[in-house]
């Protein structure tokens, strides 16, 4: 690695100096904007509980909850009284079981649909048919599959949320362009070397779309399904409140759900970035 | 013993050992290609033959669509010729081999492998039985023919065209090749970095004793004349045939910059000019 000193006065200085200030600026500004979000949600919120009189709780009344919550978010009293922060866990835990699940069929699945025209022809009526299906349908299936709610709520994460990853695959594959391929013939490439040096590659970037695709279906459906199996998780969190009549914690979930969304994809956008040769 | 007895020929002198012929590299013979389209049949090219001598030189030109780099295929072997048949190196040719250099008209590189990756994995795929250690000399040595060696870990997007066409002749002559195919080779560079290309082509072959017998498809006549021993002029498609081979015999080493005033490179260069444009001539 080379060090270049770089004194004050100099040329490079100033440059460094104006490249880390418009950093901090644009920065500062993007700040700006998601703190003027947040507070367009408060007011808002704010008006809809003046309208409603207080029957949804406003921001206050919740961040008092929330701060109750936060106090001790594990605890464990029971099986149908558990913190928050427990919830949460066995949701993702949940989440990503599902997703894992899902995409080990999609991704060797969407390879094989790419890269040969029968598999193509073959699958794609089905992925067609089976996409539009809501999770809510899938469950008895899933019920009567694994005998138990916690199995059928993995199964219609993975079966809801590995159509994604399936498509783009497919797609990353099939759309391999000839430039690539005739490399692969002209010096004799054998199938091994095809599929980890041309294929593979090629179809990374799409599969990595797909993937962020379908954790945030994923996320989406696990308060579905929570919501039918009970048990521990942010979904059976939110029932439990509306059954216990507390508004603010239904509020809370919301928001947290609506977070770690935002995280996860986030998380995925970065993996995503990571895996494309085509920004570097 | 007699001649007629005894058919090897000796050689008793060096200006007899020019005598000899030199061996055949590619032998196209009454070949034509056809296309099924959602519109019949399109034929590209047809009754095509054409010999090409072993360390020769050959430039296909003609305007877009005449089906030279058609033609070029058949020898690849990306193309299979619909009638007639392509020998190259003594084989028939029915699919791509390593015999056969390939350098495409937009490089062909794959982009998410570094410059250095792109050819190994080439020589890997060629040269199956060769070390680690010896692949990777291999890599190395045809990095440095054409100055890429300090830019073997970058990325092909991050290399001017130049520099890319570069690596794609350098992964061309890695897998050595004898005989080596380029479809448009400098098409997308500027006029100057076309120049040293045609210098730094023209050194490959001679570093490798001048033994590679070197197929190009352009449509540049200054370029064909500077590299070729042969200009073959196709007519226009389509069902495309040879309108006429030019011989140009300028002496080798050519000077890019003497050959201009050479009085057959200005002969050479305006029968092609009158074999690619006399149909437009009367209309101006």
């Amino acid at each position: 690695m080379v060090l270049i000193k770089v004194r004050s006065g100099s040329p490079y200085y100033s440059n460094i100096k104006i490249m880390l200030q418009t950093t901090i600026k644009n920065k500062s500004i993007d700040l700006f904007y998601f703190l003027g979000s947040i507070l367009l949600l408060l007011v808002i919120w704010q008006l809809v509980t003046i309208v409603t009189k207080a029957e949804i709780p406003g921001p206050l009344a919740t961040f008092t909850v929330f701060k109750e919550l936060m106090a001790e978010p594990f605890y464990d009293r029971g099986p149908n009284d558990k913190g928050i922060g427990n919830q949460l866990f066995s949701s993702l835990i949940r989440v990503f079981s599902g997703f894992g699940i899902g995409s080990l069929i999609a991704i060797p699945l969407g390879l094989i649909m790419g890269a040969s025209k029968v598999g193509m022809k073959l699958l794609n009526p089905l992925v067609q048919i089976l996409k539009p299906v809501s999770p809510l349908a899938w469950f008895p299936l899933g019920l009567l599959a694994f005998k138990a709610a916690e199995g059928a709520t993995i199964f219609i994460i993975a079966i809801t949320s590995l159509w994604p990853t399936l498509i783009n695959t497919a797609f990353g594959v099939s759309s391999i362009p000839q430039d690539h391929k005739n490399v692969g013939k002209a010096f004799g490439f054998s199938k091994w070397k095809y599929v980890t040096k041309i294929m593979l590659p090629f179809a990374i970037p799409h599969i990595m779309t797909g993937l962020r695709l379908s954790i945030g279906i994923a996320w989406m459906v696990i308060v579905a399904g929570e919501m039918l199996s009970g048990g521990v998780g942010i979904g059976f969190f939110v029932w439990d409140s509306w059954n216990g009549l507390s508004l603010e914690k239904i509020l809370i979930a919301i928001l947290i759900i609506g977070t770690v969304g935002l995280l996860l994809d986030k998380a995925f956008n970065a993996i995503q970035n990571a895996f494309s040769w085509e920004k570097k | 013993m007699t001649n007629i007895t005894n058919p090897v020929t000796y050689v008793d002198s060096s200006t007899d050992f020019h005598k000899i012929p030199p061996k055949t590299s590619i032998e196209i013979s009454d070949v034509t290609v056809s296309f099924k389209g959602q519109n019949g049949t399109f034929t590209a090219i047809k009754d095509i033959s054409l010999t090409v001598k072993k360390g020769e030189i050959v430039s296909l030109i003609g305007h877009s669509g005449c089906g030279k780099s058609t033609l070029m295929n058949t020898i690849s072997g990306m193309v299979t010729p619909t009638k007639g048949t392509v020998i190259a190196n003594e084989k028939t040719v029915n699919g791509p081999g390593p015999d056969r250099g390939i350098v495409f008209q937009n490089y062909s590189l794959l982009p998410w492998l570094s410059v250095y990756s792109n050819i190994y994995e080439a020589v890997d795929a060629v040269m199956k039985d060769k070390t680690l250690a010896e692949k990777r000399e291999l890599v190395e040595k045809n990095l440095d023919m054409v100055n890429l060696l300090s830019h073997k870990d970058k990325l092909p997007g991050q290399l001017s065209g130049g520099m890319k066409q570069r690596v794609a002749i350098a992964r061309a002559f890695a897998i050595n090749p004898s005989i080596l195919l380029l479809d448009e080779p400098f098409g997308a560079l500027d006029a100057l970095t076309k120049g040293a290309m045609h210098i730094e082509l023209l050194k490959l072959w001679n570093l490798d004793n001048r033994n590679k017998t070197i197929v190009m498809v352009t449509h540049d006549i200054e370029e064909a004349i500077f590299l070729s021993d042969r200009v073959v002029v196709m007519n226009n498609g389509p069902a495309a045939t040879i309108k006429e081979i030019v011989d140009i015999n300028i002496a080798r080493p050519r000077n890019k910059k003497d050959i201009a005033h050479d009085p057959e490179f200005i002969r050479v260069h305006d029968q092609l000019l009158s074999l690619l444009f006399e149909k437009f001539s009367i209309e101006d």
